[in-house]
């Protein structure tokens, strides 16, 4: 078996009783693009900080190519980073900010000037080298920033939250950008961020955080169709959770009642449970389609709101026990309501897209 | 224009609401302005009409002494003040505010303490038989006392103690602009913290210092008190020179002149400064 690239090893950071990280272990191939995902204060960001060597865990160890970057100061790590905040020096032009790695490690003029130019023609930005940060708008200041960091070829860039100050059409426009970079120079990405279309976009591997561990490791699509708990399942798209009653299990399928009294059989029977325990059965909005006729896994509903947006329609269906679903069919299904709205539809969904989560 | 804007418009053609100052102003106009035009008048009129008080004053070996001293003195002072307010600025600037707010109240609370108190501790402090040397002496350091007072040492030690505030304040300013992730950055590029403070820090907190060190270089070149006590004869400054010329040889027109010569330094260098950072600001982008 070969050594993984960097490997965080058994991490953990607590700030007096509080604990921020516990316990957090990941390999890392070389090459991989890996996104922390979670919600703020789930400890992301600190994980990323101890492997900068801002902030020294608790315990654990961090291995780069088998040796342990604990005791290296920042400043020889020798790792690219991309913050939160525009951190350009403001006294420097972009292709001073850039050169700058370059120059506090003492290199020569020629092959400073060379590598300023291939990172700002990377980044697309040769145009704005006599410029200063203060004239650039925030997208183009973190391209610069995304320059700085790789200038000096680190084995690992660190990006933490990098598009979050951004409008949306902008960030989109980077993330293909960093896409990429990432292709083109394959160096090792660990990325940081709260937005799961973000993390879905640009990552091989997520690593998805809750309250300082991680919930669920893996491609954008396991934790989509595959999702591990309820947690990663309400995280990573969008979800309908519905109150279910556990029958039986069978041959690795469940046997559902709902609170509206409908039987749902064929669902994958990911987690344990006892006959007639508690549960949540969770469907994804896209998976349910619009009938008028009944039949298998299918629910009576009333139709409380429809809207178009483009490629979608947003339906939102009630059940006989009010409980509201969050329904996504493609907009070239006739619209829903019209004539039959007030009488009732019905929606069905396939049995095997749905997950149930122990309540 | 539109009726607002012709009722904000008063009849001096001031803008409404500038009545407040005129208190104010009328002291400035009254008690600076007008002396500072009957000095100017004084320094080529007494006791005749002419230039010869200027040409004493620049021909002279002893008043040309005493110009170098008083801008040597200034030099010095602003120099140390700067090396010592740096580090207190930069802790005030990364401390947590609340924190940050106490001790610098602790600073500006000697500036409310009368200056000739504490020039006067000072005395005691450095005197040849003062607390300093008989504590060295005591401990063995020293076997004879050292010469802290009436020579440039106890002029920069007395003064720079003064200054500190004055040159704290705008680098605090200055430093509190820089995002401290600005540092992390540097350092996670390779720099060394000496390399991150060179290249970054001082280069970013230069406009504090620029404000701070004129400041403190124009306070001190018309300081009076300090250097009376606690400087020698040896090195007099021109405002003490100003005050013997004036009260003991009661020249009244070689005064004023001196005086007026301090003042359109002082005006020259402040609009040197002025010209210095209005360019740093436009080519800079600071």
């Amino acid at each position: 078996m070969t050594l993984p690239f960097l490997s965080i090893r058994a991490v953990r950071k607590a700030f007096g009783a509080f604990v921020a990280v516990h316990d957090v272990t990941i390999d890392v191939p070389k090459g991989e693009f890996l996104t922390f995902l979670g919600p703020s204060g789930s400890g992301k960001s600190t994980t990323l900080y101890a492997i900068a060597g801002f902030q020294d865990p608790t315990s654990g160890d961090v291995l780069l190519e088998d040796k342990s970057l604990l005791l290296v100061p920042s400043h020889r790590r020798n790792i690219g980073m991309v913050f939160q905040r525009y951190t350009l020096f403001p006294h420097l032009s972009v292709a001073e900010n850039v050169a700058f790695p370059l120059r506090v490690r003492r290199r020569p003029d020629a092959e400073v000037k060379r590598k300023v130019a291939d990172m700002l023609a990377l980044v697309r930005l040769e145009k704005f080298a006599d410029r200063y940060p203060g004239a650039l708008s925030g997208g183009q200041q973190q391209r610069v920033a995304l320059a700085r960091a790789l200038a000096y070829d680190p084995p690992i860039l660190l990006m933490d939250e990098p598009l979050s100050a951004l409008d949306k059409k902008l960030r989109q426009e980077i993330q293909t950008e960093i896409r990429r970079i990432h292709r083109e120079t394959g160096v090792t990405i660990l990325y940081v961020t709260h937005d799961q279309e973000e993390a879905l976009h640009l990552s091989d591997r997520i690593a998805l955080f809750k309250e300082g561990r991680i919930e669920q490791i893996g491609t954008g699509e396991d934790l989509y169709l595959r999702p591990a708990s309820e947690f990663v399942a309400g995280f990573i798209g969008n979800s309908n959770f519905l109150p279910a009653e556990h029958l039986e299990t069978e041959n690795g399928t469940a046997k559902v009642r709902l609170a509206d009294g409908s039987i749902i059989k064929g669902v994958k029977a990911t987690h344990a449970l006892g006959r007639g325990q508690k549960a949540r059965l969770m469907v994804r909005p896209e998976a349910f389609r619009l009938t008028p006729v009944p039949g298998n896994a299918s629910l009576a509903v009333e139709i409380v709101d429809t809207a178009f947006f483009g490629d979608r329609r947003r339906v939102v269906a009630r059940t006989g026990s009010g409980d509201e679903i969050d329904v996504r069919p493609t907009s070239d299904t006739a619209e829903p309501g019209g004539a039959d709205a007030a009488s009732g539809r019905q929606i069905f969904f396939d049995p095997a897209t749905a997950f149930l989560f122990p309540a | 224009m539109t009726a607002n804007a012709l009722r904000r418009q008063s009849f001096a053609g001031l803008p409404a609401g500038s009545g407040g100052a005129l208190p104010a102003l009328t002291l400035v106009g009254l008690f600076f302005i007008v002396p500072v035009v009957a000095l100017l008048l004084r320094s080529v009129t007494d006791p005749e009409p002419g230039l010869q008080n200027y040409a004493a004053l620049f021909g002279s070996g002893t008043y040309v002494r005493v110009f170098f001293n008083t801008f040597l003195v200034a030099a010095v002072v602003t120099a140390v003040t700067i090396l010592v307010a740096f580090p207190v600025a930069w802790m005030l600037a990364i401390m947590p505010p609340a924190l940050g707010s106490i001790v610098f109240g602790i600073i500006i609370l000697s500036m409310w303490t009368n200056l000739l108190t504490r020039t006067y501790a000072w005395m005691v402090l450095l005197q040849r038989t003062g607390v300093i040397n008989r504590a060295l002496m005591g401990l063995g350091v020293i076997h004879e006392p050292l010469p802290l007072i009436n020579n440039l040492t106890g002029v920069t030690i007395g003064m720079v103690y003064i200054m500190l505030p004055f040159m704290i304040l705008p680098l605090v300013g200055s430093l509190r602009a820089i995002d401290p992730m600005t540092l992390r950055a540097a350092a996670l590029c390779g720099a060394s913290p000496l390399q991150a403070f060179r290249r970054i820090l001082l280069p970013l907190s230069l406009p504090g210092i620029a404000a701070g060190g004129l400041m403190v270089f124009v306070m001190s070149l018309g300081y009076f008190v300090t250097p009376a006590l606690l400087g020698g004869t040896s090195n007099m400054m021109l405002a003490e020179m100003i005050a013997q010329t004036v009260q003991s040889l009661l020249n009244w027109g070689l005064g004023s002149a001196a005086a007026f010569v301090l003042l359109a330094v002082t005006m020259a260098l402040y609009a040197i400064q002025l010209r210095l950072v209005g360019a740093k600001r436009l080519g800079g982008g600071l």
